[in-house]
C-alpha cells in the first residue's frame, strides 16, 4: 500500500475529536477502533453489513450538514464529522430500541441469553427507561427445534439477519431464511429441511438476542455463573481459539474467539459441543485392569475392573521392561498437548529406547512430507487472488474452520481453487478447476499438470482440456498453496506424496498447508512422536548425537510406523502395545489388521479418557485428563502455530495429565524424566529445540500464538509411485470421513453422537446402467479382504468408475474393506 | 488466665440482675413444652426462613432463573433450571427451578432474593427460630423450601413454627413494586398463592392498573401481555 499514491489514512472527527480512519473503513469500525463504541445488532465485522436494525444510527456530517445515517453502511470520507452522542443520535437510539422492544417478549428470566444479551445491555445503556406499549405482542410457538442442536424462539427475534447471513454467506448452507412480511416476518427453516449445517452453533453465538439457543447449553447456567479462560480447541488440527466457560467445575460451553489468522470466531458444531464429552458418564475416573466378575484383579479375567494407580502403572511398567525396546510399540498421541507429547517422546525414545512410535494411524502422510515441505499459513493459503490446490481431504468434513476460511478466500477474495481430489468435496461448488483423478493416480496427474506440453489423452481419468486449464491457472504467477492431506483412506500415500513433490518442483514458490486432521497431530510430530523423528522438528538421523547427552537411551535406527507396528503386533514381533488415545479398531484403515494385532499382543495398555472399543481389549487402562479444559499446555495447529491450551476444570476422579503418566511410568522403568511441571517441560524442550524457544519464554500465550517455523526435516527422495492397475469390472474405492462419525469424543458428546449419517455406496449416475441396479437397491461391496452389504445411491460428484463410501460409520464396516498397504482398492459392487 | 476474665463478666451477669433490679436478659419463648412457651410478637415485615411458593393451581412459581442466586450478597443460594416437561410442567412456561438450595449458615435474611425474583416465587416467612446440629440440615433444598400441596410451608423438626408465622409472606413484602418501577408503588400487582389466595391491598394501595386484579377488584385486562395462561410470572404492568 505504501508505494501507491493513495492516502493511507482519512482524517475524520468523532464527537469533535480528530481521529484517523483507514480508507474505505466503515464509520462504525473507525469509531470503535478509536474507542467510541456505536451500539449495533445486525453489524458483524466478519459479515457483510446490511443495515437491517438501524441501531447504529448516528449523526454524520459529510459536508452537507449532519444527518442520521446507519454507521455500518457508510464509509469514512475526508473531513467527515460523526456525532455519536448528540441529542438527535440519542433520540434515534432510544426510538429504535423502543421499536425493537415492541414485539420482544419479557423472557429475560428464562432466556439463555439473559445476562449477556446485547438487547438487554443496549436497552440499559441507550434505551428508554419505560415502555409505552400496552398492546398485545406478536406470538409464535415457543422454541421450535430447527436442527438437532439449535432451538429457535421466533418471538425473541429482532430480524437482524445475522443468522441468515451467516448461513448463506459464511457457511454456505442457506437453510434459514426470513419468511412472511411486515410485522409477521419471521426467521425459519423450510419444512422438512432442518438447519442441519455443520456450523449452526455459530448462529447461536452471534444472535444478538436469545432467539437462537443451543440445546446442549439450554438452561444449564446463567452467564453470571460462568467463569472463562481462553484456550484452543483440540478437536481438529485447525486449532480454533475458544473460550472455555464453566460453572461449578463443569465445562458448560465453548464459545468461538476471533483469532484473525485462524478461525475468525467461527467453530464447527463438532468443536463447539465437544465439551459434553468431558463429563460424560463413561469418563474414566481411575485406572482399570483385567479382572473377574467379582471385581478382583485377575490377569486372565474377562472384564476391566478398577485398580489403583500403583497396580496399573506397575503392571504397565513391568510389561514394558520385559518386552524390551524392539518389542514395544506406541500408537497415537494426537490427543496430547505439546508438553505431554514431549514427555511421551522422552519416555518412549529416551527411556524405553524404542522408535516404534506413531501419532498417526495410517490415515495421514509420512511425517517428513508434512514437516519438510515449505509450509504455508492459513492466511497465505487464503491470499486474495491466490491459487489454492486441494490435494487432501474435504475440508468441510474434516477441518470445518479451515473450510470457512477457504470458502471465504474463493468467494470473497477471488482465489482460484483447483481440486485434485478423487471425488467432489464441500468446496467443489466454488472450484474453478475440478480434477478428480482415479484414486492412486494423482501422481500421474500432477506430472501432467507441470509438463510443458499439454497431454493429448486423459490422465488418471481427467480430460486433457481440464488439465491444460488447471496448468494455466497454476502458471498464472499468483501464489500457489497446496492443501495437502490424505484424499481418501482407500488409497496409499505414495501417489499423493509424488503429486506434492511434483508440484513443488514444477511450480517454484509453491507452499503447502498440511491438512492432517487429528487434534494436535502436528504437535505430536514436532515432538517426535513418529518413527525417525525427535522433538524439535528434527530427525533421529540428524540429531541423535545431540539427544544422547540429554536422554539416556536414544534409539539407533528408525522404527516402525503405525501399519508396521500393527503388523508386527499381529505376527507376535511386538508384544506390548501402548494406545495413546488411539482406537485402531475403529480408526485404523484396515480393521482386520487392527483386530488381529490387538488380539495377539500380550500386553495392551490404553491411555485414554474413555474405554474405547480397542480399550475394551486392553490389559491396563490408564485414565488421562482431557487436553481440552483439564490440563495446561500448548497446541500446534496445522500451520505450525503454537497456542495455549488452558485448564479450567479438574479432571474426573484420579485421572491425570498425560505427561504425568509418562513421568510416573519412567520412574517405574528405572529412569527419571526429570519433568515435574509443564514449565519445566517447555524449558527442556526449548533447550533441545531452538525453534521452540517461544514456548519457554511464554511468548505463545497470546490469542494468535506464535508460528513455529524451521526445523531440519527434509523430504526423503522417493521412487515413482506404482500406478495400480484397474480392471473393467471393478470400481475404485474412495473412503472419506464425514464431520460426524464414530470418533471417540463425538460418540461421548450426547447431543452429537447420533448425528453420524451412516454410509451407502455412492456411484456416478451413469454407472448404474452398467451395474444393472436402481438407486436405493441393496448391494454387496466386495474388496480383496472382505465384503459388506449396503445401499447404493447415485452421486454425480463421484467420477465414473469410482465408488465412494464413508469411513467409521455405524452401519457399515468400511474399515474392513481397507488395506493400509494398498496403493488403491478395487471393489466389486453386485446386486444381492 | 487472661481469657477467663472475660468469662467472669458472663458468669456475673448470668446470675445477677442490674443494680436497678431490672431483668435485662429476657427469657425468650422458653422452648416448646416449657413454662413461658410463647414468642414475642413480630413485625409484619420480619424476614425469616424462606418459602418457595406455588400458584393457586399448584404450579411452582420458581422458573429457575437464578436471579435470586445472582443478587444474594451472601452467595448462599444455588439454583439450576431445567426444561419443563410439556406434558407435565412443573412451572408455567419453558423453564423450572430444578435445583434450589439456600444455605442458612450463610443467609443474612436481607431479602434481596425476594426483591429480585421476577415471579414472586421466593418469599420469606417470619420464622427465624430454627437451628441445626449439622451442616447438611442447614442447607435447605427444594424439598424443604417448597410449600406443600396445601400451600403451607413444611414444618421441619428443628423449626419452631407458631400460628401466623407463615402469613403475610407474599410478594407484597417487597420493598420494590413487582415491576421494579417506582410508578407502581402503591398499586397492587402480585399474584395469588396456593393456600392463601390473593392478598388484598393495604390501605393506601390502589388496584387501578394492577394485574391480576386482587380479590374484589373489577377485572381489568390492562397491561396484560402474557400469552401463556399460566404465566402469571412476568413482571406485571411493565411492558418492555
Ligand atoms: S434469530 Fe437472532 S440472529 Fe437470526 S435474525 Fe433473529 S435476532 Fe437475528
Ligand atoms: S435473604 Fe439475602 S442472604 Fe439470604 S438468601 Fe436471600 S439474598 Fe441471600
Ligand atoms: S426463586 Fe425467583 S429469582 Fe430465584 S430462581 Fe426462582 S424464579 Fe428465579
Ligand atoms: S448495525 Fe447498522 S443497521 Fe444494524
Amino acid at each position: 500500500m505504501s508505494d501507491t499514491a493513495a492516502p493511507t489514512t482519512v482524517a475524520i472527527t468523532v464527537n469533535g475529536v480528530a481521529v484517523e480512519a483507514k480508507p474505505g473503513e466503515l464509520v462504525i469500525d473507525a469509531c470503535e477502533r478509536n474507542g467510541v463504541y456505536i451500539p449495533r445488532f445486525c453489524y458483524h465485522s466478519r459479515m457483510r453489513a446490511v443495515g437491517m436494525c438501524r441501531m447504529c444510527l448516528v449523526e454524520i456530517d459529510g459536508g452537507r450538514g449532519p444527518a442520521l445515517q446507519p454507521s455500518c453502511m457508510v464509509s469514512v470520507s475526508p473531513d467527515m464529522k460523526v456525532f455519536t452522542e448528540s441529542p438527535v443520535t440519542k433520540k434515534a437510539q432510544d426510538g429504535i430500541l423502543e421499536f425493537l422492544l415492541i414485539n420482544h417478549p419479557l423472557d429475560c428470566p428464562v432466556c439463555d441469553k439473559g445476562g449477556e444479551c446485547p438487547l438487554q445491555d443496549q436497552t440499559m445503556a441507550y434505551g428508554p427507561g419505560e415502555s409505552r406499549f400496552v398492546e398485545e405482542k406478536r406470538h409464535f410457538e415457543k422454541p421450535i427445534p430447527i436442527s438437532d442442536l439449535v432451538y429457535l424462539d421466533r418471538e425473541r427475534c429482532i430480524l437482524c439477519d445475522r443468522c441468515t447471513r451467516f448461513a448463506k454467506e459464511v457457511a454456505g448452507d442457506p437453510l434459514i431464511h426470513f419468511q412472511g412480511r411486515g410485522n409477521l416476518t419471521e426467521v425459519n427453516t423450510f419444512p422438512d429441511d432442518p438447519f442441519s449445517s455443520y456450523f449452526s452453533g455459530n448462529t447461536v453465538q452471534i444472535c444478538p438476542v436469545g432467539a437462537l439457543t443451543a440445546k446442549p447449553y439450554r438452561f444449564k447456567a446463567r452467564p453470571w455463573d460462568l467463569e472463562e479462560v481462553e484456550s484452543t480447541s483440540v478437536v481438529d488440527s485447525v486449532g480454533s481459539r475458544i473460550s472455555v466457560q464453566s460453572s461449578r467445575d463443569r465445562v458448560l460451553r465453548f464459545v468461538g474467539v476471533d483469532s484473525d489468522p485462524v478461525n475468525w470466531g467461527w467453530l464447527t458444531d463438532k468443536e463447539r459441543f465437544s465439551f459434553e464429552a468431558l463429563d460424560h458418564e463413561g469418563r474414566l475416573g481411575g485406572p482399570l485392569m483385567r479382572g473377574n466378575a467379582l471385581g478382583k484383579l485377575d490377569a486372565k479375567g474377562d472384564q476391566l475392573v478398577r485398580a489403583t494407580w500403583a497396580q496399573a502403572l506397575g503392571a504397565a511398567a513391568s510389561a514394558l521392561t520385559e518386552a524390551g525396546p524392539s518389542r514395544v510399540g506406541v500408537l497415537g498421541g494426537a490427543r496430547l498437548t505439546n508438553e505431554a507429547a514431549y514427555a511421551w517422546a522422552k519416555l518412549t525414545k529416551g527411556v524405553l529406547g524404542t522408535d516404534n512410535v506413531d501419532a498417526q494411524l495410517a490415515d495421514g502422510l509420512p511425517a517428513d512430507v508434512v514437516l519438510g515441505l515449505p509450509r504455508a499459513t492459513i492466511d497465505e493459503a487464503c491470499t486474495p487472488g491466490g491459487v489454492i490446490v486441494l490435494l487432501g481431504p474435504d475440508p468441510k468434513e474434516e477441518l470445518g474452520a479451515l473450510y470457512l476460511r477457504l470458502r471465504h478466500a474463493v468467494i470473497e477474495d477471488r482465489a482460484t481453487l483447483i481440486e485434485l481430489t478423487p471425488r467432489s468435496t464441500g468446496l467443489s461448488k466454488f472450484a474453478a478447476h475440478r480434477l478428480h483423478p482415479r484414486p492412486g493416480e494423482v501422481g500421474e496427474l500432477a506430472t501432467a499438470l507441470v509438463a510443458d506440453v499439454a497431454p493429448t489423452r486423459a490422465i488418471a481419468g481427467v480430460e486433457p482440456a481440464a488439465i491444460a486449464a488447471a496448468t494455466a491457472a497454476l502458471r498464472s504467477g499468483k501464489p500457489v498453496t497446496v492443501i495437502l492431506g490424505r484424499t481418501s483412506l482407500a488409497e496409499g500415500t505414495d501417489a499423493i506424496v509424488e503429486a506434492a513433490l511434483t508440484l513443488r518442483d514444477g511450480f517454484p514458490g509453491v507452499k503447502f498447508l498440511s491438512a492432517l486432521r487429528r487434534g494436535n497431530v502436528h504437535g505430536a510430530l514436532d515432538m517426535g512422536l513418529s518413527p525417525g523423528l525427535l522433538p524439535g522438528r528434527t530427525t533421529l538421523a540428524a540429531s541423535r548425537a545431540a539427544f544422547v547427552d540429554a536422554w539416556p537411551n536414544v534409539p539407533t535406527a528408525t522404527g516402525l510406523d503405525a501399519t508396521g507396528i500393527l503388523e508386527a503386533a499381529a505376527s507376535g514381533r511386538i508384544t506390548t502395545l501402548v494406545l495413546l488415545g488411539a482406537d485402531p479398531l475403529r480408526d485404523f484403515p484396515d480393521a482386520a489388521l487392527a483386530k488381529k494385532a490387538l488380539e495377539t499382543v500380550e500386553m495392551l495398555i490404553a491411555v485414554d479418557l474413555f474405554v474405547t472399543d480397542s480399550g475394551r481389549l486392553a490389559d491396563v487402562v490408564l485414565a488421562a485428563a482431557a487436553s481440552s479444559s483439564e490440563v495446561d499446555g500448548s497446541f500446534t495447529n496445522l500451520e505450525g502455530r503454537v497456542t495455549a491450551v488452558r485448564q479450567k476444570v479438574t479432571p474426573p476422579g484420579t485421572a491425570r495429565a498425560d505427561w504425568m503418566i509418562a513421568a510416573e511410568l519412567a520412574t517405574r522403568l528405572g529412569g527419571d524424566l526429570g519433568l515435574e511441571s509443564v514449565e519445566q517441560i517447555r524449558a527442556e524442550l526449548a533447550a533441545l529445540s531452538r525453534i521452540h524457544e517461544p514456548l519457554a519464554t511464554g511468548a505463545f500465550g497470546d490469542r494468535d500464538g506464535v508460528l513455529i517455523t524451521g526445523g531440519s526435516v527434509t523430504v526423503a527422495p522417493r521412487e515413482r509411485a506404482v500406478v495400480p492397475k484397474s480392471d473393467a469390472y471393478s470400481y475404485r474405492l474412495i473412503a472419506t470421513r464425514s464431520m460426524y462419525d464414530l470418533g471417540t469424543v463425538l460418540q461421548h458428546s450426547s447431543s452429537s453422537a447420533h448425528l453420524a449419517p451412516g454410509t451407502a455406496v455412492l456411484l456416478h449416475p451413469l454407472d448404474f446402467d452398467q451395474l444393472g441396479v436402481e438407486a436405493g437397491a441393496r448391494v454387496k461391496v466386495s474388496a480383496a479382504k472382505a465384503s459388506l452389504h449396503t445401499i447404493v445411491h447415485p452421486d454425480a460428484g463421484v467420477p465414473r468408475g469410482s465408488a465412494a463410501m464413508l469411513f467409521n460409520q455405524p452401519d457399515a464396516d468400511v474399515g474392513g474393506l481397507l488395506d493400509a498397504r494398498a496403493a488403491a482398492i478395487d471393489v466389486r459392487v453386485e446386486r444381492v | 488466665m487472661g481469657y477467663l476474665n472475660g468469662f467472669a463478666v458472663t458468669f456475673r451477669k448470668l446470675f445477677h440482675n442490674t443494680p436497678t433490679g431490672a431483668i435485662v436478659t429476657t427469657e425468650y419463648g422458653g422452648g416448646r413444652g416449657r413454662k413461658h412457651d410463647e414468642k414475642r410478637p413480630k413485625a409484619d415485615r420480619v424476614h425469616g426462613r424462606h418459602v418457595l411458593n406455588r400458584y393457586e393451581d399448584g404450579m411452582e412459581k420458581c422458573i429457575g432463573c437464578e436471579l435470586c442466586a445472582g443478587v444474594c450478597p451472601a452467595k448462599c443460594i444455588y439454583v439450576r433450571g431445567a426444561d419443563n416437561d410439556p406434558e407435565n410442567p412443573t412451572s408455567p412456561g419453558e423453564r423450572f427451578g430444578f435445583i434450589y438450595e439456600i444455605n442458612y449458615l450463610r443467609c443474612i435474611h436481607c431479602d434481596l432474593c425476594v426483591e429480585a425474583c421476577p415471579t414472586e416465587a421466593i418469599t420469606e416467612s417470619k420464622l427465624f427460630e430454627f437451628s441445626f446440629t449439622n451442616r447438611q440440615d442447614a442447607i435447605y433444598t427444594k424439598a424443604e423450601l417448597l410449600v406443600g400441596d396445601d400451600g403451607m410451608p413444611k414444618h421441619l423438626p428443628w423449626e419452631d413454627w407458631r400460628p401466623g408465622e407463615d402469613l403475610m409472606t407474599s410478594a407484597w413484602m417487597r420493598a420494590t413494586s413487582p415491576s421494579g418501577d417506582a410508578d407502581y408503588v402503591g398499586k397492587v400487582a402480585w399474584s395469588g398463592e396456593l393456600g392463601y389466595g390473593l392478598r388484598a391491598p393495604e390501605s393506601g394501595q390502589t388496584t387501578e392498573g394492577a394485574w391480576p386484579p386482587p380479590a374484589g377488584a373489577s377485572h381489568d385486562d390492562h397491561g396484560h401481555d402474557d400469552h401463556d395462561d399460566h404465566d402469571h410470572g412476568h413482571a406485571h404492568g411493565g411492558n418492555h
